[in-house]
């Protein structure tokens, strides 16, 4: 029982630091970012990689924020050439790029086979627990961390800033302030923690192929912080718990119905989170807390 | 030092919305700035503070050609701004909107704010006491922690005011800063601006409201068509037979 | 690489450049009047082939041939793409342009779970008769690619002549040029609007069959050509229905034109790289009237 709920607490916990870099860089700052899962798979594969050829693990971490962020710059300064709409779409093409590149560079990523035997977490960073628990409890705290991190960020003069931009950017430039540097800041901030997510990810489940990191990822997230509440701390926990009552909600249901092929489950929760996006739009953008908008 | 305004033409296309506008404005000026509905006076807020580019001719501040700026940079030289529609921070507060103005806050720089808190928080308290200065002087203190989207129509006018304000500006360009507004709050903006031009800073004001701005101003222009019609004193220029046929569709 | 490969591949490339330019078209068109990206395009490309398929089916053949299917597909694709406007993008007129791309983007996964769940996952393939390649000159051409080719041709010159010889295509022209001004010269936006959803649905519908005629049909064939369409309208400026066309037979070039170099897998990489590029160089497209638009 107790490996279960681990199980489902860390996936929780790797959605909800994807959901906090999102939630920065769309609830506070009003960058809309399509392509979350592609940051995601960077920082999978930079950590994945490095451990395989023996860098110690820590530096492994270290290497998929930096991937994050990497990749975040150039996307991140095109978003200032663009309406937001279409920086959205630029987005998606880039995480499918990023698939298709990992797809194909056999000789770097193992194409389609993708990378087996990564180095698991407790033996990585020393501690003697079940890779489960150890998984958990790193994540936990990196959570928390950045949970702490964002509240003392928005309440900044920084974060007044980002907010200020959301609100209305060319009123910031009419105040004298380049809205760009800022917005391709926060985009780095928010790919980066995709990229820790994604080496947490990794090193937990220890074998990782291109398909696991398509955009229906990008969009679970998007579900988790609007249905939560953009803009709010407590809206992105809230998300997703939500979403992972959701995807474990999927399984148990598909194991109580006969005749469901896990084929059919998969498609049936494309179609759910495609109703969710639908309905969130129609009925409550403001999702389950509220967003930024409500006090 | 002034504000030089050369011989700017602006077209989309074929429809010629600026046709080469000049004007100087020294920056001790209070010059109010008229026309019908499609003169083009937005636009040429617009190609000033920076954006929109011109398709010909040139601006100078203070001796600088402002061609090719960001409109931020010329915020930086002291040159700001106002909008038609008030554009209010929606979702911060009153304070917060005047706060987030101020130029140059190291706050606003992620290393420093993570390497010296303490710096950081000795200036935000400056800057929040600049700020409520000025909320004082605008009469907006008793609403300096509503979120600036609640705001009346007249009070956004107020609160722009105050963000260029924080901004130390040399000129200001204001648009429209009497639409909207109710009539007594009309009187207390006109004042507001007298007394700030009287500590030194210069004013170009576009208005539709001519009784309010010729009792406020000293220089009148007038624009039509795209092109500047009159210019002079408010009174001589009102009388003027081409001004007033030019505004017979009836302005207030 | 000798010229008879190259202009092969140019060939091939005009080919599939007029059914993005299809896509392209009906993108533009959403763009222009209702003001968002619509990332559902795709799977209401999707939609029209597998109903064109499922006529095929009933009809046991080629029977009435193209024009028969066309017919089909256009005919369902506009339907889902009307219902989708009166159920959801309508009562989202007025929302910013990222609540209805966002609302897009649900109705693209609820589509193709729906189409996933009907028909399932397997890859299936149009009954062709087998013709002979004909040869002109230094290239072979297929015959079915003729058939596309006259197809896409005669469907875009029928857009043209609705959105410049019609009453209702002028209207739609002086909505997305200026909705209010439109409004106020007392032009009916709201019908405006459900013809706009029924060209771009037999548009993209179309374009979903003549995919599914030159390759195969797959629940996941739109959002495939949905990238290239999406960078096909950029190029070309968006809203911009000359502009739209050019930018897909374009985008078909270059895709065809860079396969040796970058192999099979990269071809659709093809399309993000154009549009990454064009927003460096001219973020207004290459038609654009206005060098300030954003």
């Amino acid at each position: 029982m107790l490996e279960y709920l681990l199980a489902v607490g860390v996936i929780a916990a790797i959605y909800l630091l994807l959901t906090q870099g999102l939630n920065l860089q769309y609830g506070f700052t009003g960058l809309v970012n399509f392509g979350h899962v592609g940051f995601f798979a960077a920082g999978a594969y930079a950590s994945a990689l490095l451990t395989k050829a023996g860098v110690p693990m820590p530096l492994g971490f270290l290497a998929a924020l930096a991937a994050g962020a990497a990749l975040a710059y150039p996307v991140g300064l095109l978003s200032l050439r663009l309406r937001v709409d279409y920086f959205a779409i630029v987005t998606l093409a880039f995480s499918e790029a990023v698939r298709l590149a990992i797809t194909n560079e056999k000789w770097l990523t193992g194409g389609v086979q993708g990378i087996p035997g990564i180095p698991a977490l407790a033996g990585g960073f020393g501690v003697p627990l079940s890779n489960s628990m150890a998984a958990f409890l790193l994540l936990v705290a990196a959570n928390v961390a950045v949970v702490l991190a964002t509240r003392r960020l928005v309440k900044s003069p920084f974060g007044r800033l980002i907010q200020a931009i959301r609100d209305d950017e060319d009123a910031v430039a009419a105040l004298g302030k380049n809205p760009g540097a800022y917005k391709v800041q926060i985009f780095v901030i928010g790919a980066a923690l995709a990229g820790l997510a994604g080496a947490f990810y990794a090193h937990y489940i220890s074998y990782i192929v291109p398909d696991q990191f398509v955009p229906l990822l990008t969009f679970y997230v998007w579900v988790a912080m609007i249905l939560g509440g953009t803009g709010r701390v407590s809206g992105a926990v809230v998300g997703t718990l939500v979403l992972m009552g959701f995807l474990e909600g999927s399984r148990f249901l598909r194991d109580a119905i006969p005749g469901v092929s896990e084929v059919e489950m998969a498609s049936v929760r494309i179609g759910v989170v495609g109703l969710a996006l639908i309905l969130l739009m129609l009925h409550r953008p403001g999702g389950i807390m509220g967003d930024y908008t409500s006090k | 030092m002034s504000l030089e305004i050369s011989g700017i033409t602006k077209a989309y296309g074929g429809l010629v919305v600026l046709h080469d506008v000049s004007m100087t404005v020294g920056t001790d000026a209070l010059v109010g700035l008229i026309g019908p509905n499609g003169a083009g006076k937005s636009t040429l807020f617009a190609v000033v503070s920076g954006f929109t580019r011109p398709t010909a001719g040139t601006v100078r501040f203070e001796g600088r050609s402002l061609d090719r700026l960001a409109p931020s940079a010329r915020v930086r030289l002291g040159l700001a701004r106002t909008f038609q529609v008030p554009r209010e921070f929606q979702h911060l507060t009153v304070l917060e909107n005047l706060c987030a103005a101020a130029p140059r806050q190291s706050g606003e720089r992620l290393w420093t704010l993570c390497v010296r808190p303490g710096r950081v928080r000795a200036e935000e308290e400056a800057i929040h006491q600049r700020a409520r200065g000025w909320l004082e002087f605008l009469n907006l203190a008793r609403v300096a922690d509503a979120r600036a989207g609640t705001l009346s129509g007249g009070q956004k006018k107020l609160l722009e005011l105050g963000r260029v304000l924080m901004l130390e500006p040399r000129m200001v360009l204001l648009d429209e800063p009497f639409a909207g507004v109710n009539p007594v709050l009309i009187g207390e903006i006109a004042e507001r601006i007298g007394e700030l031009h009287r500590r030194g800073i210069g004013f170009v004001i576009v208005e539709h409201h001519l009784q309010a701005l010729s009792a406020l101003v000293k220089d009148l222009y007038v624009m039509d068509r795209g092109a500047i019609l009159a210019q002079g004193s408010p009174q001589a220029v009102l009388a003027d037979h081409a001004v007033r046929e030019a505004y017979m569709g009836g302005v207030a | 690489m000798s010229v008879e490969v190259f202009l092969n591949l140019v060939l091939n490339g005009v080919f599939e450049g007029v059914i993005i330019a299809l896509g392209a078209l009906g993108l533009t068109l959403v763009f222009g009047v209702a003001r968002f990206p619509n990332a559902a395009a795709g799977d209401v490309m999707t939609i029209g082939a597998y109903a064109a398929l499922g006529v095929q089916a009933l009809a046991g053949g080629l029977a009435g041939g193209l024009v028969f299917m066309g017919g089909a597909a256009m005919a369902a694709s506009a339907l889902v793409a009307v219902a989708a406007h009166l159920a959801i993008f309508r009562k989202l007129a007025g929302r910013t342009a990222v609540a209805l791309l966002v609302a897009s983007i649900g109705l693209a996964f609820l589509l193709r779970c729906l189409i996933m769940l009907a028909v399932g996952h397997d890859q299936k393939v149009f009954a062709m008769p087998i013709l002979r390649a004909i040869p002109i000159g230094p290239v072979r051409v297929a015959p079915t690619d003729l058939w596309i080719l006259a197809a896409a041709a005669v469907l875009l010159a029928g857009s043209f002549a609705l959105l410049h010889l019609t009453p209702i295509g002028r209207k739609m022209r002086a909505v997305a040029d200026n909705p209010a001004l439109a409004r106020a010269s007392g032009i009916d936006v709201d019908r405006v609007m459900l013809a706009m959803w029924v060209i771009f649905g037999a548009l993209s519908g179309a374009a979903g069959l003549l995919l599914g005629v030159k390759t195969v049909v797959t629940p996941e064939m739109g959002w495939d050509l949905l990238l290239p369409a999406f960078a096909a309208t950029i190029l070309g400026s968006i809203g911009n229905p000359v502009g739209a066309v050019v930018g897909g037979v374009l985008m078909g070039v270059a895709q065809e034109v860079s396969t040796p170099f970058v192999g099979f897998t990269y071809k659709i990489g093809v399309g993000f790289l154009v549009m990454v590029l064009i927003l460096l160089v001219r973020p207004q497209g290459l038609f654009a009237r206005d060098a300030d638009v954003r």
